[in-house]
């Protein structure tokens, strides 16, 4: 038997069972704990009260803590999702199977969003020369006002609605913009969080396995 | 020797288990006193749920009506001269940007609503979320509202501020532009100073360089005539979050909070104090010095409150050095904003969210809290708790949305021992104005 409180190990050794005879069988073995480690453990409790009597010190919050839910990091499988795009086609991550796919987290309000576009737009326009896609996720977002958006800066990519922030979430976009380089095998293989240069988007291609 | 193996081990056990519960339950910082949980009556709608009401701001008028402004789509034809239209072919249907800001009020405490009154009479894109219409009144009851539009090119970035008020005859004055250059602000706020007279501010984007995103305020009477020009008291402001203010000294000194974001996009919270009623303001304080370095767009701007004694209380979202970090915080200063306690932590980021925030200070200087955190099934609730004037107890965190799809951005009011608190919901492309409120202990 082992007890655990905080840092501090306490160990219950039993006795050998003593009183065979009948009836003693059935109680539970003695127990024999020396000054010393009454001690131990009375300072291991009191220390773990003392502090949590500290504000905030070892106090859950409601609900689970961020960092439970991997992120996709570099390296790790793309989150697969399904959205509805600005006409109605339902798109996921299975639609673009077998291409390297560049997914771009925006919203029309977002200035940073709106900088980066007119490079966006650039690589989609080169998309299909080089065998991969461009997809836009729209968040935190109306379906009005992204129109209103696409239409203002003609872009001509593919945009899903993320309405209701399901998938903002599982790639853990605290804001927009976000822009993840997915290659063809579906690994993430670059994340620029913020808004795209040049290079970033020529380094983020290559990686995802575009060979330009 | 059974005694003592019993007090050695029971005991000590005992007080484990009794630790282990406490830990289970305590879900909020120290010195939480469950029995200030308020209690909410039940949801109550605003607005015409086939328009998808949003962002709602509430405010009570000198009479003690509860006032509430919100947007709603707007039906009529879209303006064809609108350039952002002519791309509408490569859709498959064109929903309609245009929506109006209303206004309704309530003198039963929000039980019964007057017909919402359409505020903007003209056909625009009035914007919305953090960016939403706010309301203020005169010693006359009469209401003057704020809204954003999106500029001449349908950019919702480089937009401009519009400004109506009662016109005496049941409606509302022709909207009029307040900012001086074409496209260029957003984020407006509007209070009535004590001397009656307006102040609005707005995040504002006429100079983009070498510091982008100014703090521009204006003045206008209370017939709306301008009494100054646009003015710059700030810059260095993020460019997509809401402001604050407070009053003290019968209006002298106005304390105003934002999100600055430096060189390197680290992003913290300062206030600025002016001491001659707006006109100028000193350098910015730091509130706090979070660390948020972030390169994007989290639109989430602070909030600040004064209570009788002159404390400043200030709430915020921030994601800190690390996402361990994130959540909603508060601090307060006593010495009429010079300097800040260390920041506490109201609520953790239950996901990796932006959350919103909002507080009210009542006339006993309890502090109320209210924001937007992700519920266990990944659904954005709006969450309330209250701070003592003991600046130490507070009340358990309380969920007080239950939203299908996401709440979020609450607005919150206080008249005497009632909180009302309202939010928008949205679920898929549906959206919807919720309220409710509680009567509050003493």
């Amino acid at each position: 038997m082992k007890i655990t409180a905080s840092n501090c190990e306490f160990k219950i050794s039993p006795s050998p069972v003593s009183g065979e005879g009948k009836g003693e069988g059935l109680r539970e073995p003695p127990i024999r704990i020396d000054r010393r480690k009454r001690v131990i453990l009375w300072t291991c409790l009191l220390s773990v009260l003392g502090l949590s009597a500290i504000p905030g010190v070892g106090r859950p919050q409601n609900g689970p803590q961020v960092g439970q839910k991997p992120a996709p990091a570099v390296g790790s499988e793309a989150i697969p999702f399904e959205l509805k795009t600005l006409d109605g086609k339902v798109v996921g991550l299975e639609t673009f199977h077998g291409r390297p796919l560049v997914m771009n987290f925006f919203a029309s309000w977002c200035d940073p969003c709106r900088e980066e576009m007119p490079l966006l737009n650039q690589l989609a326009s080169k998309s299909n020369k080089d065998g991969y896609a461009i997809l836009g996720i729209a968040v935190e977002d109306t379906r009005a006002a992204v129109m209103q958006y696409v239409a203002e800066a003609k872009l001509v990519f593919p945009i899903a609605l993320d309405l209701n922030s399901t998938v903002k979430r599982a790639y853990r976009i605290f804001g927009p913009p976000a822009t993840f380089f997915i290659d063809s095998r579906g690994i993430v293989q670059d994340i620029v969080i913020g808004p795209m240069t040049p290079e970033r988007g020529r380094e983020g291609l290559k990686k995802a396995g575009v060979a330009r | 020797m059974k005694t003592q193996i019993r007090r050695s081990v029971l005991v000590p056990l005992a007080l484990c288990l009794a630790l282990a519960a406490y830990h289970a339950a305590a879900n909020d910082p120290a010195g939480t006193d469950a029995s200030k949980a308020l209690n909410f009556g039940p949801e109550q709608s605003l607005g015409r749920g086939n328009k998808n009401p949003a962002a709602p701001f509430l405010r009570f008028a000198p009479d003690g009506r509860l006032f509430a402004v919100w947007t709603e789509a707007d039906d009529r034809a879209v303006p064809p001269t609108n350039p952002a239209h002519q791309h509408e072919s490569t859709m498959r249907r064109m929903t309609s940007p245009m929506r109006i800001a209303v206004l309704a009020s309530s003198s039963d405490g929000g039980k019964s609503w007057s017909p919402a009154k359409q505020v903007n009479t003209g056909i625009e894109a009035v914007q919305a979320d953090e960016n939403g219409p706010k309301v203020a009144f005169n010693a006359d009851k009469k209401a003057f509202v704020v809204w954003s539009i999106p500029g001449e090119k349908g950019d919702i970035t480089r937009a401009n501020i519009r400004f109506a008020m009662e016109d005496g005859k049941g409606g509302f004055t022709p909207a009029q532009t307040l900012n001086e250059v074409k496209d260029a602000g957003r984020f407006p706020i509007i209070e009535t100073m004590p001397d009656g007279n307006l102040l609005i501010a707005w995040i504002d984007r006429r100079i983009d360089n070498p510091k982008p995103r100014q703090l521009y305020l204006m003045k206008l009477d209370s017939q709306g005539h301008a009494l100054t020009k646009n003015y710059q008291v700030g810059e260095g402001l993020c460019e997509c979050c809401k402001l604050g203010i407070a009053f003290a000294d019968n209006g002298k000194t106005v304390y105003m909070v934002d999100r600055e974001v430096d060189d390197n996009k680290v992003r913290n919270h300062v206030l600025r104090k002016s001491g001659d009623g707006g006109k100028t303001f000193a350098a910015p304080v730091e509130i706090s010095n979070d660390g948020w370095q972030v390169p994007s767009c989290p639109h989430s701007g602070p909030s600040i409150g004064r209570d009788k004694r002159g404390y400043l209380h200030v709430s915020w979202f921030t994601q800190g050095r690390s996402e361990s970090e994130a959540g909603i915080y508060y601090s307060v200063s006593k010495d009429g904003g010079k300097t800040f306690a260390p920041r506490t932590m109201i609520h953790a980021n239950t996901a990796p969210e932006t959350l919103y925030n909002n507080l009210v200070v009542g006339d006993d200087d309890r502090v109320y809290f209210a924001w937007s955190n992700i519920d266990s099934n990944n659904r954005a609730q709006v969450y309330i708790r209250t701070l003592a004037a003991d600046g130490r107890t507070w009340s358990p965190i309380q969920q007080v949305s239950n939203a299908k799809g996401n709440a979020g951005r609450p607005a919150l009011a206080l008249l005497k021992n009632r909180l009302y608190v309202a939010w928008p919901e949205t679920d898929g492309e549906q959206s919807r104005v919720v309220l409710r409120s509680a009567t509050l202990g003493k």
